[in-house]
């Protein structure tokens, strides 16, 4: 009895540590193989130039085979921080903006020559700002995007909205219009509680931001005056026109599936969002850029968007495939399915393009990347929404949180 | 710990005999070490290595730059220093410790009420309630995670509607996950459920061990059901009951999938954590393994203190018999 009881306490704390301990290091780099790691969002968008960029570098470079391997943006800096324990990193890597500065910082990337690349002289500010460190460039651009509204034309005529918002206040109006005999837990315009790059298009709209650089330190700004105003602007549009969940994010679920059910009248995301709609309002969708609380002005837009890099083991080569991938034919691609191209003298007139003119960007710190992961902006959204906390209150308990973040403490 | 168990399979050894120091009597004196000598080592060999790892982890200040340059730097006991100075480890802690206490007694008591329903129910009933714990073991985590986000979801969650058809109130989009409580409510629940086929089993099990006579003594003798249960059957599954406890204990302690995947890397906040969520949170996602290996180690000497009261409570009691 004595040692089976032993047998299993050891078992127990056997399990207990085994759980503990992580498992790293998967595929070993081959010879003349580039491992490359791109987004989902390539595979399900582009696919084609994706292929077509690995056989022209096939053939710059014989012998040489790419290994594309798609990754998920929720846990693929997990996947690349086991990789960079092993050495067993990818040669080219896509990062999201807001991602870059921490690695950058921390030498994870090879320094790239900018000039060698297609209008680098040109690259959108948004994203060249993320890609270089200390006056050194770590990354390329690779495309970019922005917030629009879709909308229900049909439902839009139906409630008698001859023209589309011009202000804010305009918007709120077209909205209590929409709610006028609508089912139940419809949506006049939705926005999930959580959604942090809506919310924080409003705080720049009223002149706040979300930190500001004072004497070499990050200093919190959401508790400024104008912030406050731009949350308060943010809370009252969401408790008139949004049925959504008030401590729900942006994708559970994901606005397009509530617009397909024909539970939104507006939804608000990246311009792709018409892709899935649904075959029912198919005829019935299309988009226009948010008004901001000044007529006449768009709504400052979350420049969103995407940079590629070569990992400091990774093969030097990597920056040759970049330079295949971010070429003026392959930008030109990449926009015509609806994505802003990485350079301004690439920008069309698309309306995505359009709502770009004005828009807004995460603090350029090292340690931003651990607000974002923090949910310090989500949870204080909630807090808000909820009435947990007042504006005032939440505000200012997030600014303190960011401050300290950021400042690495 | 291979020790701890050497002395264990000694002290089970027959020790009424006379010794006496002939070769033959070593070499069969040995027997039970030469039989722990592989079993010893394979531990060593897999625990030993990447605890000894931890340890050096725990030492060092070890973030994205180490990680990417293979070298930490020795900090000695700064990391342990920083997380137990922590007011957000605390919190953490007493949340983690309610949070384990509750679940663990749910678990066991609904686990034990199950296997005596099995006793007293029809064969087919048994039959089936038995292929349902089953199928309960057989679902992955992360799908019954999935499965319960869909039951709780907001728009369309099936609990929301079936609660408002029952006219329990109205539950048209009510938010499962606007408030601490009610998230880890529902971790528990999903915990709960997960374990129960287990325990469940276990106890039915064990329940077979119950000597019939002794039940029909006590009742003859005018025992209520619950005397019954207390003073006869409850000595005889006392055992298994504290194995069960001291196993539910380590796994809900240390509780990960459930909580990170039900209540969503986007809502995870320091308001929330479980001891599980806190360590990868601050080891992995922040990325600084040391302090995230300083805290694994102090989650470790928890759950190994825990388990050292039961299993020294199982000692005496195999003494006992």
């Amino acid at each position: 009895m004595r040692s089976r009881v032993f047998v299993a306490a050891i078992a127990a704390v056997a399990l207990g540590v085994v759980a503990a301990t992580a498992s790293a290091g998967e595929q070993r780099a081959q010879a003349n193989k580039l491992t490359v790691w791109l987004q989902i969002d390539a595979q399900s968008g582009w696919p084609d130039l994706v292929a077509s960029v690995n056989q022209q570098f096939q053939k710059d470079h014989p012998g040489w085979t790419v290994d594309v391997q798609y990754q998920n943006w929720t846990d693929h800096l997990q996947k690349f921080d086991a990789t960079l324990a092993g050495s067993n990193t990818p040669d080219v890597i896509e990062m999201g903006n807001t991602e870059m500065t921490k690695y950058m910082a921390a030498g994870a990337f090879q320094q790239l020559d900018k000039s060698t690349f297609d209008n680098s002289a040109n690259w959108l500010k948004g994203l060249a700002a993320s890609a270089s460190f200390g006056g050194k460039t770590y990354g390329v651009p690779y495309y970019a995007g922005s917030r629009l509204a879709t909308y229900r034309t049909d439902l839009f005529k139906k409630a008698g909205i001859k023209k589309l918002p011009t202000s804010l206040a305009e918007l709120t109006a077209d909205g209590q219009k929409l709610m006028k005999g609508a089912k139940k837990g419809f949506s006049p315009i939705y926005i999930a509680g959580e959604d942090w790059y809506v919310a924080m298009a409003f705080v720049y709209d009223y002149g706040g931001s979300i930190a500001r650089t004072h004497a070499g330190k990050w200093i919190g700004n959401l508790d400024s005056a104008a912030s406050i105003k731009g949350l308060t602007a943010f809370k009252n549009l969401f408790l008139t026109t949004s049925r959504a969940s008030k401590t729900t994010d942006e994708t559970h679920p994901n606005p397009y599936d509530v617009y397909a059910q024909g539970n939104a009248g507006v939804i608000i995301g990246p311009s792709w969002f018409t892709c899935c709609t649904g075959a029912k309002y198919k005829a019935d969708t299309a988009q226009f850029v948010l008004p901001s609380h000044t007529k006449g002005q768009p709504l400052p837009g979350f420049l969103g968007g995407s940079d590629l890099a070569v990992p400091v083991t990774g093969n030097k080569l990597g920056a040759d495939w970049i330079k295949d991938f971010t070429s003026t034919s392959s930008e030109k691609t990449l926009q015509a399915k609806g994505n802003i191209p990485n350079a301004t003298n690439l920008l069309g007139t698309s309306i995505n393009e359009r709502a770009a003119a004005r828009s807004w960007f995460v603090p350029t710190a090292k340690h931003w990347v651990d607000v974002e992961n923090g949910n310090i902006l989500r949870n204080m959204l909630s807090q808000i929404l909820t009435g947990k906390l007042s504006v005032k209150q939440a505000a200012a308990s997030a600014s303190d949180n960011i401050t300290s973040v950021l400042n690495g403490a | 710990m291979s020790q701890a168990e050497g002395t264990a399979v000694a002290a089970g050894a027959p020790g009424l005999r006379r010794r006496r120091f002939s070769r033959g009597r070593f070499l069969r004196g040995s027997v039970p070490y030469g039989l722990i000598v592989p079993v010893a080592a394979a531990i060593g060999a897999i625990l030993g290595y990447p605890l000894y790892s931890l340890v050096r982890l725990s030492l060092q200040h070890y973030g994205l730059f180490e990680l990417i340059s293979h070298r930490g730097q020795w900090v000695g006991l700064d990391n342990f220093r920083s997380v137990l100075g922590d007011a957000v480890f605390w919190h953490t802690l007493l949340r983690t410790v309610v949070f384990t206490a509750v679940n663990v007694s749910a678990t066991i008591v609904l686990g034990t009420l199950v296997a005596l329903l099995l006793v007293r129910v029809s064969a087919w009933a048994r039959l089936l309630l038995t292929g349902g714990l089953v199928l309960v073991w057989a679902t992955p985590v992360v799908v019954a995670v999935q499965i319960w986000y869909w039951m709780t979801n907001f728009q369309n969650g099936v609990v929301n509607y079936v609660l408002t058809k029952l006219r329990v109130g109205d539950f048209f989009q009510h938010d499962w996950y606007a408030t601490t409580f009610s998230q880890l409510g529902l971790v528990t629940t999903l915990v709960v459920w997960g374990a129960l086929p287990f325990v469940a089993i276990s106890v039915y099990a064990s329940l077979a061990q119950v000597p019939r006579e002794l039940v029909e003594a006590a009742e003859i003798d005018g025992a209520r059901p619950w005397r019954v249960f207390l003073d006869v059957i409850f000595p005889i599954l006392r055992p298994i009951l504290l194995i069960l406890t001291s196993l539910s204990i380590i796994w809900d302690f240390g509780v990960f999938t459930q909580p990170f995947l039900l209540i969503g890397q986007s809502h995870i906040h320091p308001g929330n954590y479980l001891m599980g969520v806190y360590l990868f949170e601050e080891g992995y996602v922040k990325t600084d393994f040391g302090r995230g290996a300083a805290i694994s180690l102090l989650m470790l000497l928890m759950v190994s203190a825990m388990s050292v009261v039961y299993v020294r409570k199982m000692v005496r009691m195999g003494d006992v018999e």
